[in-house]
């Protein structure tokens, strides 16, 4: 059952937090946020839901206004990532590279204007529709960097990130590629700024993920990448892994569209699948990047599974700092959990304040320093998905 | 139409309850659980629409959570806030 | 890598319901064309019923499932019924499925919402229906399964896609069997833009051999597949011993000579001067996309067409027979088979092949 460890030579993001891994994970241990108010686009709730909006302009990559903002902040990670891994862009047409990359805005044919035009009997220009259509994630990272290999955009909703990492992990175990990008991307757009409002799972304020005073979640937006390399190549380049991919688990609650199972069965097997596939039992987690979406249900069941199962492993809710980014949110938090194993160190939850009493286990409230070399991050999703990965600095 | 008849109409209607005539929902009856047997969806599915049909704001689900009860509760929210 | 068999199909498309009505209309040779209204117009169309769902599930089970998922739900249905309703484990039957476009029309229906009624009674029901893995979550809860479940959503390329994964899954050892699915509906905004790219169609045959020409007709449908690793114990149908999905400046996909093709052109010029450029002519080939129009699902059919000539060992006849717009040897009288490959090339230089074998 134990897989065989992935390494991660490579990793990159940006989100609301910091535009690279090292300005996001530093703004992060000053416990620094400022959610507000969209910028991008205008809404006419009475409330004004904060979100975690990337309020400066994007780096180069993501200039190309062909494209969806997904796919760019999506470029902007992998050229980071492919620095940090030491590989050229312009070598990798001559590899054999896979592209797993999750979204849920990136894949959805949902322009507003366009419709509104078309719907008042109008003849809309195409640029819309021509932009979705180039900007499939995968696709446009294949052919950005004009790559032959696997390609697969993952669409599960917020496990998305999580999801697309374990399965590019896979595609190298079984020799199908010796470098996979994977991670996740999305954009903050209007259409799922009103639909979580109408759920009624939004929180006027700033999140609080497993406080007392939680009401919600914040939108966010942002981009995480790994580079997986298999370990033959790498010792080829003679270059050293960042960390490994050590297992990954995934299970469905087949109990509702929108809430999870209340008992977290499904993230239960999920967990299981991981740590069997990891060949690691649960007290040897360092610590947790939870899913903490800061909705009254996720991190009830979350607490609820995690007292259970890791009673004393301390955890984090990054979303307090990033919002939920939706695709992007398993890959930008599976970069953070490994930018906490090499710091050994987590960063304190900002806007906690109370816990929630009412539940088994909460997340660190100041920056605490830890001791391990092995981590894991969840994700639970729409759909009643439920993905976990397990992180290691080494490989045994 | 008074507010009961009209909250059962819509109820049927923007829920998608085809197999449900109108006589069928009691007034006092619990809408979630037993009874019809709704769920969290519909309960936030319910707020839009009495939002639309009625011109009347449940602005959380503590709020909303008594008031979405039975048919007779409901009413009896919306008149109150209607006033 | 290992072979997968195919054990079980569910398919639901403009032909009708069942492998029985794709077999009908691959004897025939052609499938009638509905017509869908588009503003003033009507536009020929590849429509699906999803009205058969009902021997499965109620009307009040169906109550907030759109048409999206019902295609979704019917294929799941046909395909385990058609395995002959295995039993596996919870934990051990993985869903797949891939879509070009997702739920559509919940979509749109949300936007409508947000238009008319303003953003704060935007509908919570259609947002939650209009994510992408919407269709394999109520898979999964009607059916009470809780091993993994994928989504993947890139345009023509879903289906091998979510292929590649299964396969993956099945080699691991994650799960016992898949089900494998490709899924997409049809909506005014898709038909309107379809219409802005190619114009007004007649709505004539499909001619995809002709590869310069627009013949292609929008689709909408479901192919589900019920996959297991090839053991001893034959398949239902066939087993697929290679798929992949690639790039043409990475390379031309490697052919057996001699061993025909179905092709996945659909008239469309965009991709069919490709086939053009790197098909060999005395290939022989068969093209079956006329029966169920150009959509993301159409790589499903051809599957499913592979899968069915296979069984009863011989080729259908080629849908478009060819003529004078392409002179390479077209399949047109049922032809002694037990190996097929799927060849389908993209817009833009992407291609997928699958290739089946038969039992024995």
């Amino acid at each position: 059952m134990k897989n065989h460890p992935v390494a991660i030579s490579g990793a990159g993001c940006l989100c609301a937090a910091g535009m690279t891994l090292d300005e996001s994970f530093s703004a992060m241990l000053r416990g620094e946020r400022n959610p507000k108010p969209p910028v991008a686009f205008y809404s006419s709730h009475t409330e004004k839901f904060p979100v975690f909006e990337i309020r400066a302009p994007l780096p180069v990559p993501g200039n190309d206004v062909e494209l969806l903002r997904t796919t760019r902040l999506l470029f902007c990670a992998v050229e980071e990532a492919l620095a940090d891994a030491g590989l050229e862009p312009e070598e990798l047409g001559e590899l054999r590279v896979g592209v797993c990359v999750g979204t849920t805005v990136g894949s959805a044919m949902n322009n507003e204007d366009f419709y509104r035009s078309f719907r008042a009997c109008a003849e809309p220009a195409m640029t819309a529709i021509e932009r979705y259509l180039r900007s499939n994630p995968a696709a446009a990272l294949v052919r950005r960097y004009r790559l032959d290999g696997p390609c697969q955009t993952v669409v599960n909703a917020c496990s998305s990130g999580t999801d697309a990492i374990g399965l590019g992990a896979a595609w190298i175990r079984s020799g199908l590629c010796d470098i996979a990008l994977v991670g996740g991307a999305d954009e903050l757009c209007r259409t799922t700024y009103n639909g979580f409002a109408s759920l009624m799972i939004a929180d006027p304020e700033p999140c609080k993920p497993f406080s007392s005073r939680r009401k919600g979640l914040n939108l966010g937006e942002g981009a995480g990448i790994m580079i997986l390399e298999s370990d033959t190549f790498l010792k080829k380049r003679d270059k050293r892994a960042r960390g490994y991919l050590l297992g990954y688990g995934s299970a469905v609650d087949a109990y509702h569209l929108t809430a999870p199972h209340p008992e977290g069965e499904g993230l239960q097997r999920a967990l299981a699948e991981c740590l069997a596939t990891g060949g690691i039992t649960a007290e040897k987690v360092a610590f947790i990047n939870s899913h903490g979406t800061g909705t009254p249900d996720n991190d009830r069941t979350e607490s609820r599974v995690l007292g259970k199962l890791f009673p004393a492993t301390p955890f984090v809710a990054t979303k307090c700092f990033t919002g939920h980014t939706l695709g992007a949110a398993g890959a930008i938090e599976a970069v953070l959990t490994l930018a906490s194993l090499e710091h050994q160190l987590l960063p304190g939850n900002v806007g906690l304040g109370i816990p929630d009493s009412g539940l088994p286990v909460h997340p660190v409230a100041d920056n605490l320093a830890i001791h391990g070399s092995v981590a894991l991050s969840e994700s639970l999703a729409f759909g009643g998905n439920n993905s976990a990965l397990l992180l290691g600095l080494e490989v045994g | 139409m008074d507010i009961k008849t009209k909250l059962k109409q819509v109820l049927i209607e923007e829920l998608n309850l085809e197999d449900i005539t109108m006589e069928e929902i009691e007034d006092d009856a619990p809408l979630f659980g037993e009874g019809l047997g709704l769920d969290s969806l519909d309960a936030v599915e319910l707020v839009v629409v009495v939002q639309k049909h009625f011109g009347v704001e449940i602005k959380d689900m503590e709020e909303g959570r008594p008031a979405l009860q039975s048919i007779n509760s409901l009413a009896a929210f919306i008149e109150e806030k209607q006033k | 890598m290992m072979g997968m068999q195919i054990n079980g199909l569910g398919l639901v498309g403009g032909f009708g319901c069942g492998k029985e009505e794709l077999l009908s209309v691959l004897e025939k040779g052609v499938t009638p064309v509905s017509q869908a209204g588009l503003r003033d117009h009507l536009l020929p169309l590849f429509q699906a019923d999803t009205a058969p769902l009902e021997k499965y599930l109620n009307k009040r089970a169906l109550r907030r499932i759109d048409h999206f998922s019902r295609l979704a739900l019917l294929g799941a249905f046909e395909a385990l019924e058609d395995a002959g309703a295995p039993e596996f484990a919870r934990g051990r039957l993985g869903v797949v499925i891939g879509s070009g476009f997702g739920a559509l029309n919940t979509t749109f229906d949300f936007l409508d919402t947000v238009i008319d009624d303003g953003d704060g009674c935007a509908s919570p029901t259609a947002f939650s229906n209009s994510v992408h893995n919407a269709a394999a979550a109520h898979i999964s809860m009607q059916l009470n399964l809780t091993g993994p479940s994928l989504t993947v959503s890139q345009f023509d390329q879903s289906f091998v896609s979510g292929l590649l994964s299964a396969r993956q899954w099945l080699s691991e050892g994650r799960v016992d069997a898949v089900l494998l699915g490709v899924v997409d509906e049809y909506c005014q905004v898709l038909g309107y833009c379809w219409e802005r790219y190619l114009g007004r169609q007649p709505g004539s045959k499909m001619r995809p051999l002709d590869f310069d020409r627009i013949s292609a007709i929008p689709a909408e449908g479901a192919a589900f597949f019920l996959l297991q690793p090839a053991t001893g114990s034959g398949p239902k149908y066939a087993i697929i011993d290679k798929a992949v999905m690639g790039q043409l400046w990475g390379g031309r996909p490697g052919l057996i000579a001699g061993e025909p093709l179905i092709l996945g052109c659909e008239g469309h010029p965009l991709n069919g001067r490709i086939y053009r450029q790197q098909l060999s002519s005395h290939l022989p080939v068969a093209c079956y996309t006329p029966l169920y129009g150009a959509s993301p699902v159409t790589p499903g059919f051809d599957l499913a067409v592979a899968a069915l000539s296979l069984k009863r060992g011989k080729m259908f006849p080629s849908a478009d027979r060819g003529g004078d717009y392409y002179s390479g040897s077209v399949v047109t009288e049922p032809r002694q088979n037990n190996r097929l490959t799927c060849l389908r090339y993209g817009f833009a230089g992407e291609y997928a092949v699958i290739s089946l074998k038969g039992e024995g």
